[in-house]
């Protein structure tokens, strides 16, 4: 994925963990099973997740896919 | 409010295989006059027995214990994104090295062969382009990952 295909993937994260108890990165990134490192990028929107990365943050939020990642066609 | 954030294995990795590289050229700047002014000898001809101390680069290969967790007794798995990074690293070093010994290795032989018109040239430089193009390898690797991790990190970790 190029970068600006990368940067038309928006995503909520940060909203989402600010909605679920303000959980932290590290948090976050424990129970989906990456570095902090790759939340830290996931929300500046420097890096688009596989399918299955994407899925589990969902499932982490207990929310839909759509509902955490937009797709911003141009 | 802003935290620090701890470096992942891979930086650690990285940063290890950069510092033992300086220390050893660090190392080997000292030694050249050292061994010079120790054997009473010039300075050119100091150098050449000083590239042994780039044997201490034989430590890289410890590197790999910053993917083992003590507290897990596991090797940490480096997650998608992270293995991108190491791939792209690695693939970034290996093009590198190949093109700095295909270089050299015709470069010396040119030197060698219309410079001081001789045929062959001396065994000894074979296991130096073989070490240089492995410190090739992991220097540009080292560096393209903390490249990669400084590009793709945020301002506002929160």
């Amino acid at each position: 994925m190029t970068p600006s295909e990368s940067a038309q993937l928006k995503n909520r994260i940060r909203r989402l963990r600010f909605d679920h108890g303000e959980i932290t990165q590290q948090e976050l990134a424990d129970r989906v099973g990456v570095a902090r490192q790759t939340i830290i990028a996931l929300e500046a929107g420097k890096y688009a997740p596989s399918l299955l990365l994407a899925f589990r943050l969902a499932a982490a939020f207990g929310v839909k896919t759509e509902d955490v990642f937009q797709w911003e066609s141009e | 409010m802003k935290d620090s954030i701890p470096l992942a294995p891979l930086q650690r990795y990285a940063w290890f295989n950069l510092i033992v590289f300086a220390t050893t050229v660090a190392l080997y700047v000292v030694a050249v006059p050292a061994l010079a002014w120790y054997f009473h000898r010039t300075l050119a001809a100091a150098a050449l027995p000083s590239l042994g101390l780039f044997g201490l680069c034989g430590i890289w290969g410890f590197g790999s214990y910053f993917f083992y967790d003590r507290r897990r007794r596991a090797i940490v798995k480096l997650d998608e994104r992270e293995n991108s990074i190491y791939l792209r690293a690695g693939t970034i070093g290996f093009a590198v090295s190949l093109q700095v010994f295909v270089f050299l290795c015709m470069g010396v032989w040119a030197v060698w062969s219309y410079g001081y018109h001789r045929t062959t040239i001396p065994v000894g430089f074979l296991p130096f382009l073989v070490f240089l193009a492995g410190a090739v390898v992991w220097v540009t690797q080292s560096i393209a990952i903390l490249v990669q991790y400084k590009r793709s990190a945020a301002d506002d970790a929160l």
